[in-house]
């Protein structure tokens, strides 16, 4: 009986596990990739070069020998095209896998980021920007015409050659009929100086290696803009060809999109033309290419066997040969995955800055530190055009902004919150960033409550009767809702909340999801909110600092006048206007000096009205390699603008 | 009998219908939508959305429409073409996604179903038989210890166990290097290594409550005449604890197999989140989460056709197995 019964558990197991297998389809894909995998990792001391001079990794030899593609040199650009990639540290050697979970697609931009190749890239100092796709540019004295060269030679990572017509297609076909569902990037646009009306560039083809990029007016920024709005201004022009409506018609196309999964042609245009990278079907330029559905439990990119990049003793990058991407159910465990060192290169958030230096020698990591361009790691934001009248009323007072701020004792929010390590001071620009104001970091940091005491009476707030909370002049109830997206800065708003009650200024909480706080904020009713801002350069991204649209907190429903062209929200006036005069004037300069004298007014206007408050200075943004991954850099910024562990150049990562 | 059954599932239909139409109105009640909890996360990554780009996506998923337009094209296309809808998080069909996880939602499922029944009820017998022995207050004390851990904190403390004896928190169905290859017996090794912290804490949990009912039952049957009458017959101990109250006792046991129904496709939420598995429950929670109605709707009229369904289930079980509820229904 007993006997019966293990038996009976043991086959159902097994007929379970068998069942498995079935549903889990999408894993056999890669089964082939991981064979190929281990060949790498025995071969890799032996880097033949090829009668070209270039050296190629082990897994492509394979199939160079099985005959499927093409020779090294046929593979990349003509031999003066070649983008030779410096080596932070040394030259590298080939294999390895780079595992990087993330939470599904989701976090489609994490590995975007990583894998980036846009046409103009940043430098890792920020101060402008280099060619990267593009092999270089010229441009006529008053920035009305640029050319931008490419790269002869260059292919697709399908082997398909990559030329201006690429791009001219992507200009014509998918830009301007917003295929992927994104209005014309501002970039594309110069300023008519006299009636300040937008008006859009001439894109046209000079040769198969030459575009030209008219304007009507000086755009001085163009290259910035273009590395910042559109990254990739070009397109697989032979692929788009066989999907979308436009050239195979509408019902071939649902056909599809229904193969890729998707309901209608529209969406297959948003994702495939937005969001293409996880596509495998879809060539692209970058050093790993998508091999598998990317909703699968388990995403792998490899090596582009096209990619046109080299190092300086002409071996083809990227010299790890997948990034495999892992779903993970909740950010943690990717901490826990660090820590059991199952992670190659992570970025994580300051938050962990104890727990990851605790395990660095068991986890055989090193933890760099890089400078994050925030301009607080703690602070608040009030909404000017709150819909309160008297709050509003009382949150544009300068005093009371001064209030705030005096009335938090910064040294215990710094060693409470920061571990010490975001000194006490003010929102502010950090040193050796565009617009960086001296001394404005100590501006109303000193601890003092009478200070603030005395600011509030100024203003004419009453107490009410116990002498507790200030009330408005008129005797009613004065009140700051703040509210929070989940999950962020409990232990800060806990802190923050007792300082401002001590020093009489109630405050109640309400957390939100981020979805519910996205559309409180666009209905403007978000009074207050615990967020700094992060920016690198205001000339180039202005979301944060210049009202243009609803997006951060403490401009509330200016954005939304700017944006609506004046019909519907809160009209700017004062200082607030002044910012966006000075931004206008920005769009309409001629010269870098112009747009770095307006860029620092908006700077200056921020600095005299401290509409953002902030308590600690920044943060860094950990990035955690493993110890036997080199030729990351140690220090560099952090940022959006220079897209995250982007801008260290994955391609040159090795894996000892 | 078979009128009874014919009626029941009958009755089903319209109490089903009532579900799904209560959980599609719920689904879409918080403020916002799939949309705009997309574009705050999108806002995360760098990704700006203006009002247009909202409006194109509002308008490819049909999301502009009041919520009974988008409740009735749902369900006439389940009725009619047996399509559930489209998940807007995924960008494919929701039955695509529910088979991808449903393979390993039933092994962890059905796995801690039966580590559950074998631990619990020969526990609960020894349990009862032995009263007032060591073993029995120790089983007591581990049960009640048990019952009253919730669940995914016992998986945090086993993780961190296995995080410092084995090195590896034993995260996710298989190691790394075994994700991506094909069944072998290495991998299946792996696999049942990796299967050990769920099913305890999945199953310890019912486990704990079932040796507690087994325990109670079979004591109050251990009490009854009957037994007296077998002693005296001289039967051995254990074919009588075998043959009469054991079977007796399985009784509620068996007749609530039917609820486990739900349990069974859905799998166990958090304790999954917490520990990487890749089942229904957290596809769904974030579904949830994030207003992707379809895939939501789907789940949870799911989840009411399964307790339906195992109500029904229970019931017919009950009237097999206890002739007592037999009788009474053909004394009616």
């Amino acid at each position: 009986m007993k006997n019966k019964i293990i038996l009976m558990s043991l086959s159902l197991l097994i007929t379970m596990s068998a069942l498995t297998g079935c549903f889990a389809g999408n894993a056999k894909n890669t089964a082939n990739t991981a064979n190929t995998k281990t060949n790498t990792a025995t071969a890799t001391n032996t880097v033949q070069k090829s009668a070209g001079g270039f050296a190629e990794a082990p897994m492509l030899q394979e199939l160079v020998k099985a005959g499927t593609i093409p020779a090294v040199e046929d593979r990349m650009p003509v031999k003066e095209d070649i983008m030779i990639e410096p080596t932070f540290e040394s030259i590298g050697k080939y294999g390895g896998d780079w595992r990087n979970p993330w939470n599904g697609p989701d976090d489609k931009w994490g590995i975007e980021m990583i894998t980036e190749e846009p046409l103009f890239r940043f430098k890792q100092d920020g101060t402008g920007v280099e060619p990267n796709v593009a092999k270089g540019f010229d441009v006529n004295a008053d920035s009305t015409e640029y050319v931008i060269h490419l790269r002869e030679g260059m292919k697709w990572s399908d082997g398909q050659p990559f030329t201006a017509d690429d791009v001219i297609f992507y200009w014509e076909h998918m830009l301007i009929p917003e295929t992927f569902g994104k209005a014309l990037y501002d970039c594309y646009y110069s300023i008519n100086p006299e009636t300040g009306e937008k008006e859009r560039a001439e894109i046209t083809k000079v040769d198969d290696y030459a575009v030209k990029v008219v304007f009507k007016h000086p755009s001085v920024q163009f290259l910035e803009r273009l590395a910042i709005d559109n990254k990739w201004f070009f397109a697989p022009a032979h692929y788009y060809k066989t999907i979308l409506p436009e050239f195979i018609g509408e019902d071939k196309a649902l056909e599809v999109a229904k193969e890729y999964g998707f309901n209608d042609t529209k969406t297959l245009g948003i994702w495939t033309g937005y969001y293409y990278w996880l596509y495998p079907q879809r060539p692209t330029l970058r050093p790993w290419v998508a091999k598998n559905d990317a909703n699968s439990d388990r995403f792998v990119m490899e090596r582009n066997p096209y990619f046109f990049k080299t190092d300086s003793e002409g071996q083809q990058l990227p010299y790890i040969d997948r990034i495999v991407l892992d779903k993970m159910q909740d950010p943690s465990h990717k901490l826990l995955g660090m820590l059991a060192g199952n992670i190659e290169v992570g970025q994580f958030d300051f938050k962990d800055f104890t727990v990851l230096k605790e395990n660095e020698k068991k986890g055989n990591y090193r933890v760099l530190t890089w400078k994050s361009p925030a301009w607080s790691s703690t602070g608040v934001q009030l909404n000017q055009t709150t819909e309160d009248p008297k709050l509003r009323a009382l949150f544009q007072d300068i005093r009371f902004r001064e209030a705030l701020s005096v009335a938090v004792d910064r040294k215990e929010v710094s060693e409470i919150i920061t571990n010490g390590l975001g000194e006490p001071a003010q929102a502010s620009v950090s040193e050796g960033l565009p617009g960086y104001q001296d001394g404005w970091n100590k501006q109303w940091v000193e601890y003092d409550k009478a200070r603030a005491e005395k600011l509030l009476d100024e203003i004419g707030l009453k107490w009410d009767a116990q002498h507790k909370f200030r009330t408005f002049a008129d005797g009613s109830d004065l009140s700051i809702l703040i509210y929070q997206e989940k999950g962020e800065d409990d232990k800060f708003i806990e802190l923050l909340r007792k300082y401002y009650h001590e020093a009489g200024i109630r405050t109640e909480l309400k957390i939100v999801d981020s979805g519910t706080f996205f559309d409180l904020k666009y209905a403007n009713k978000v009074p207050a909110t615990i967020k700094s801002v992060s920016i690198v350069n205001v000339a180039l991204r202005p979301d944060e600092l210049v009202p243009l649209r609803v997006i951060t907190p403490w401009f509330g429903h200016y954005g939304l006048y700017s944006s609506s062209g004046g019909k519907e929200g809160v009209k700017p006036e004062g200082d607030v206007a002044q910012i966006l005069e000075n931004w206008d004037k920005i769009k309409a300069s001629t010269s870098k000096e112009e747009i770095a004298k307006f860029s620092d007014e908006i700077i200056k206007l921020h600095q005299k009205n401290q509409w953002i408050i902030g308590y600690t200075a920044p943060t860094p943004t950990l990035t955690v390699v493993k110890n036997n991954v080199k030729n990351v850099a140690p220090d560099l910024v952090s940022a959006d603008e220079f897209r995250g562990i982007g801008v260290a150049h994955p391609e040159q990562f090795y894996i000892e | 009998m078979l009128s009874y059954i014919l009626r029941r599932l009958l009755l089903m239909i319209p109490v089903v219908m009532l579900i799904s139409i209560v959980v599609f109105f719920i689904i879409q009640l918080p403020p916002g939508d799939f949309i705009s909890t997309y574009a705050a996360k999108m806002a995360t990554g760098g990704e700006i959305m203006d009002d247009a780009a909202m409006q194109v996506m509002r308008e490819a998923y049909g999301l502009d429409q009041a919520w009974y337009m988008q409740y009735l094209k749902w369900i006439w296309g389940i009725v009619t073409e047996g399509n559930f809808g489209y998940s807007l998080a995924f960008n494919r069909p929701v039955s695509d996604i529910i088979a991808q996880y449903m393979g390993l939602t039933l092994i962890v499922s059905l796995v801690s179903m039966l580590f559950t029944y074998v631990f619990s009820i020969p526990t609960g017998i020894y349990s009862a038989v032995k009263q007032y022995s060591f073993g029995d207050y120790l089983i007591t004390a581990i049960g009640f210890l048990g019952m009253a851990t919730p669940n995914f904190l016992m998986a945090i403390i086993l993780m961190y166990i296995s995080y410092v004896y084995v090195g590896d928190p034993m995260l996710g169905i298989f190691s790394p290097e075994f994700v991506d290859q094909a069944w072998s017996y290495a991998k299946f090794i792996d696999f049942l290594k990796h299967m050990i912290i769920p099913v305890i804490v999945i199953g310890t949990a019912s486990t704990c409550d079932l040796i507690r009912v087994m325990r109670g039952q079979m004591l109050e049957e251990m009490e009854k005449p009957y037994m007296l009458t077998a002693r005296a017959k001289g039967l051995s101990e254990a074919k009588i604890i075998m043959k009469y109250p054991v079977r007796a006792a399985m009784n509620p046991i068996v007749s609530t197999l039917g609820w486990s129904l739900t349990s069974i496709f859905t799998g166990a939420t958090i304790t999954a989140i917490v520990l990487n598995l890749p089942t229904q429950g957290p596809v769904m929670y974030n579904a949830l989460l994030s207003q992707d109605m379809y895939l939501a709707g789907t789940w949870l009229l799911f989840m009411a056709v399964c307790i339906v369904l195992g109500t029904l289930i229970s019931d017919i079980l009950l009237v097999w197995l206890d002739p007592r509820i037999r009788m009474q229904r053909k004394g009616m």
